[in-house]
Order: C-alpha cells, then structure tokens, then sequence
C-alpha cells in the first residue's frame, strides 16, 4: 500500500532480528508496518544498546499514536538477543519529550500526560485491531468472490477449508474440490490478527466472522462485505494521506 | 461558475473556505506557528507543483488574492466562511467571524457568514452566541470538538451545554452547523477524530443540518454509518477531494463510499482555500471520472448532474439560496461586471 520504501539509514551494523521485529510494528489505525511505511528514519548500535529514530509524517501526528508505534518498537525490540536495551527518539514531535520519556522508562501513555489523558490506550488499540481485521478479511472476502464463490457458499466455510502453503492460497469448495485463491498474504494477515484478537481458529470454526467471533448468515454476507469495504477504503485513505505527507516531508517540501 | 465545452453552466459555492492571519506576529505560542506549519504540510502534500505557494505568502495572503483566486480564477460564485478561532494560538484568532465580515460586507452576495458556539463557556456562551447574531449576519455555525481553551483539550456534540447551544440557534433559526472532523490534534487518549457524537446530536436536533466537514478522515466509516442513518448529517468534502490529484484512485473509491451510502444530494464540494486553490479542484473534479471497476462493484456513478449537485446545489439548497436569482445578483456585484469584461 505504501508509496514510500525508504530504507532506514544505518549508522552501525544492526543485529539480525531486528527488521524482521521492525516489520511487525504497525501503525494501528492504517494497519501497514512502519518499516514498509518509510517511519523508522535511522537505526544505531553500541554496545547493548540499539537507538531507533522515527520520524511521523507530520509534526502533529496524534501523540496517541505516536505513544503506541514508539512502545511496540521498544517492546518489540527488547526481543531481539544482543538487545538489552532501546532508547526510542521521535524526530520532529511536538510531544517528543515526553513520550520518549515515558517510552523509554517503560511508563504508560497516563504517565506521559497526566494531566490530559483520561485513561490509557488499551480501548483504542482494540478498536483499531478491529478495523484491521475487518480490512484483511476483506481482502480475503474479494479473493473468494473473485473466484465465483456465492455468499452462500462463502458463509458456510470453515477455517480448515482454507489452506495456505508455499505461497499458494486454497479454498475447499463445496464439492470438495480445491480451488487457488489470490490472497495468500491476506489470508494468512487476517488469520493471525484473528488470533491476536484471541477468536476461535479451530479448523471447524466459521471461516468469516465478525469482528467478536460471531459466524454470519449468507443474508447478512454481502452487507457485511460492503461494510468491510468501507473499513477498507477508509485506512487506504489514511495511509494515503500519511504517505502523501511524509513524501512531502522528506522531498523537504514543507520546511 | 463553470462553463463547460458544451457551454453548460455550473455554479459553483466553495462549502469551505478560509481567510487567515498566521503572520509571526499574530502566533500566541508555538501552536500557532505549529498550527500554520501543519496546514503548510497538508499544501504541499497534494497540491499540484505550480499552485505551491512559499511559506511567507501561506501565512498571510491579502484580500485581492483572495477574490482572484476564489472569485476570477477558481469558478467560484459564493464561497462559504469556516471561520476558525484558535485564540488559544493566535493573538487576534485566525480566521474568526469579525475578521471575515470584512470581506462579507464588501461582497455581501458573495460569502455566507459562519459563526461559531464553545459549550464550555456555559450560560455566558448562550448570551454570546446571541449577540453574535444580532451583531454579525451569521447564516451558519463552525464548531471544532478539539479546540483548547483555559486547559481543556476538546468538548463533544453531545455534551449537555452544547445542546443548549444547539437549541439557541435552532431558536435563531441558524440551521447550519459546519463540525470539522479530521486531521489530527489533542485530545490525546480519545482522539479527536471521533464522529460519533454527530449522531446523537442529529438525531436529537432534526430540524438542523450538520455538515461534517473532512468526511470525518480518517474516520470515513463511522463517518458512513451515521451519515446513512441521519437524514440531516452531510459530508463537507474538503480535504477528501484534494486527494484528486495525487491519488486519484483513492479519491474514486472515497467518492464511490460516499456516494453509496449518502447519496449525491448529501455531498458537498470544499476547497479549504487556502489549503488548496479552488481552481485546479473544481477543473479536475468536472473532469474525474470514477474508474469503470470502482463503478461497477459500487454501483454508482458520477454523472455531469451529480457533479453539479456536489459543487454548488446541494450547499445552495441547505443555505436557500436560489441559484437562478443569485446568479442575476452577482452579475451586477463589481466582481461579476470585471468577470463579465474578461469573457
């Protein structure tokens, strides 16, 4: 989705492990990898320690926002074995100082703003896991349609009719015959954030749901795909603009 | 108004516009140069390269450049004041109703006046927004949810001095009510783009309009949801359609969103001057088409008629302005007799 890919710039040589952590770092309300969408700026190592600049398309970027991309880069990089420790910074903030303090000392958004904020992210980044699950699935739902799958047919699938290997995606259809679907990386996307969403992911539960784990009748099915469509076109649209604004940003357009 | 190839006239109300002060010496604090530098962002971004205009002009730009932008080079015929106050960052506000009344007495046909109401001024909020319309020709309200003042960072549609507020202007019979829901600012942990307050407030409030100005970006679904359920609730496309340059197909499928669950008689065009100039937008909006693909899976279109409902007869309808009578009106105005020795 992203029109930027602009390599990180790399001061000292970076342990591995650390893109592949990078990688899963998301911005929530556009659900596209930071790293693919050109926000990680450069990257140091010395010692244990790895610095990570990050630099937002606007100096205004939501400081919720901002909170969560910088915590789950800390977070996820604490992971990474020859990692002990990771100092964030954000590069031209307006609240810069105080989410990388609180950041970095592993203190919550509250702590960073406890004058303003009411309560901590967790509510909010629920919802936007949400909104994503919904545009996965919807990637998956255009896949099925494209392959001449009826609602009905569609609203019957369970999870184990779904079979991704080897970069091949196949759906089992009624007659029990298989059938490749375009949507490998959808699927598998909408899959694993069904799981982080802790839904049932047996084999025999229903393949489409809604946003709680909740099967959906085939009446309901194409409402319920329009709906997912809209989720969709909303978060491109985000994306867009932040893509838009970085580009600017960084052809030094706005400065 | 737009001439087409076939000689077709359209007129044209800008839904949204601005004229600002966000000269050094008006900024209050590092918000108002951090505000100015945000819009700046947002200019740069998506405007095409040759309407790009230096920092220095887009802080400040005279009333001449205005009416020629607007008025001789953007087609456009009555351009609709958003004022915005932000007082909190800027010395004398940044674009308030006393400062844009200006211009309004100069072209009084061609501008509608918008005021505005802060809940959290309370009782003495009812009484000023009284005076205001006794003072100003006010036609219309700008509200912004997220608006600092004395520590608070945002209020909501739906909280209870705001109804009040909401039930003085139906009183004053001040129907339109412009709510800027989009880009980004405080509060911190609710984030303000959240819509959902529209709802309850056109819900409660049937005889107002609530113009959603940004189409709630990036909230564009829960914008859709209560759109659709709301017969008063319309979509400002500013901001949204200024994506028609750079990312065109973006655009469609927004239109195509909007145009699926609203309807075309519930969209209304917007430049956001001086965000973006009218001019390129309403060229290339006559000119957009919707990519047969996103026509075909919505099952909507974007036909000449539709393209004058958004650009000036849908604004035109909610602010009863008689296109017909209003065009006779602004043929005689000093603009429409220096237009009229152009062409």
């Amino acid at each position: 989705m992203s029109q930027v890919t602009q390599e990180p710039y790399c001061h000292t040589p970076i342990p591995a492990g650390v893109w592949q952590q990078l990688r899963g770092v998301l911005d929530p309300e556009i659900d596209e990898s930071i790293l693919e969408l050109g926000f990680v700026e450069s990257l140091r190592f010395t010692g244990d320690e790895l610095q990570v600049e990050l630099r937002f398309p606007t100096t205004w970027c939501s400081p919720n926002f901002a909170y969560m991309m910088a915590e789950d880069v800390r977070r996820s990089l604490l992971d990474v074995g020859s990692v002990r420790q990771v100092l964030v910074l954000l590069k031209d903030h307006f609240t810069a100082e105080r989410i990388e303090a609180a950041v970095n000392a592993g203190r919550s958004f509250k702590d960073a703003f406890p004058e303003e904020a009411l309560s901590n992210l967790d509510e909010l980044r629920l919802y936007f896991l949400q909104k994503g699950f919904l545009k996965r699935q919807e990637g998956l739902l255009r896949s099925l349609l494209q392959a001449r799958l009826s609602y009905m047919e569609i609203a019957g699938l369970a999870v184990g009719d779904l079979e991704i290997s080897d970069d091949v995606c196949r759906i089992r259809r009624d007659d029990g015959r298989w059938s490749a679907i375009d949507s490998t990386e959808q699927a598998d996307r909408y899959l694993r954030r069904r799981a982080q969403l802790g839904l049932d992911c047996s084999q025999t539960a229903a393949l489409v749901t809604d946003v709680f784990g909740d099967s959906i009748p085939a009446d309901r099915l194409r409402q319920h795909y329009i709906m997912a469509r809209t989720v969709r076109v909303a978060q491109e649209a985000n994306s867009s603009m932040c893509c838009a604004l970085l580009d600017a940003r960084k052809r030094g357009l706005s400065r | 108004m737009y001439r087409t190839a076939d000689g077709e006239e359209i007129f044209v109300i800008d839904g949204h516009m601005h004229f600002w002060d966000a000269r050094p010496e008006n900024w209050r604090n590092k918000y108002g140069e951090g505000w100015i530098r945000c819009f700046y962002d947002y200019h740069t971004s998506l405007s095409p390269e040759e309407y790009l205009w230096s920092f220095e002009k887009y802080c400040k730009y005279d009333e001449e450049t205005l009416v020629n932008d607007l008025f001789f080079e953007g087609y456009v015929d009555v351009g609709i004041f958003n004022s915005t106050y932000l007082t909190e960052f800027y010395k004398e506000g940044f674009n308030t109703h006393r400062q844009n009344n200006v211009l309004k007495q100069k072209y009084p046909e061609r501008f509608i006046l918008c005021g505005t109401f802060d809940p959290r001024q309370e009782a003495q909020g009812l009484e000023e927004l009284r005076q205001m319309a006794r003072d100003y020709p006010v036609q219309g309200i700008k509200l912004y949810t997220a608006e600092w003042r004395d520590g608070s960072r945002g209020w909501s549609l739906a909280d209870e001095w705001a109804y009040k507020h909401l039930e003085v202007c139906q009183e004053l019979g001040i129907k339109n009510i412009h709510i800027h829901k989009g880009p980004t600012i405080y509060p911190l942990d609710k984030d303000a783009f959240d819509v959902h307050d529209v709802d309850h407030a056109a819900t409660d409030f049937p005889e107002l309009n609530f113009i959603v100005e940004h189409v709630g970006l990036p909230r564009l679904d829960d914008f859709c949801w209560i759109a659709q359920q709301e017969s008063n609730v319309y979509a400002g496309l500013a901001v949204a359609i200024a994506f028609i340059h750079s990312r065109p197909r973006y655009f469609a499928e927004i239109l195509a969103n909007l145009l699926y669950w609203l309807g075309p008689e519930k969209l209304l065009f917007g430049s956001d001057y001086a965000l973006w100039s009218p001019k390129w937008l309403v060229e290339k909006f006559i000119n957009f088409e919707l990519p047969v693909d996103v026509q075909e899976e919505y099952g909507v279109e974007l036909s000449m008629e539709t393209k004058r409902k958004v650009l000036g007869e849908n604004a035109a309808r909610l602010y009863g302005i008689d296109i017909t009578a209003r065009q006779e009106q602004l043929r005689q105005d000093s603009i429409g007799r220096q237009l009229a020795e152009f062409s």
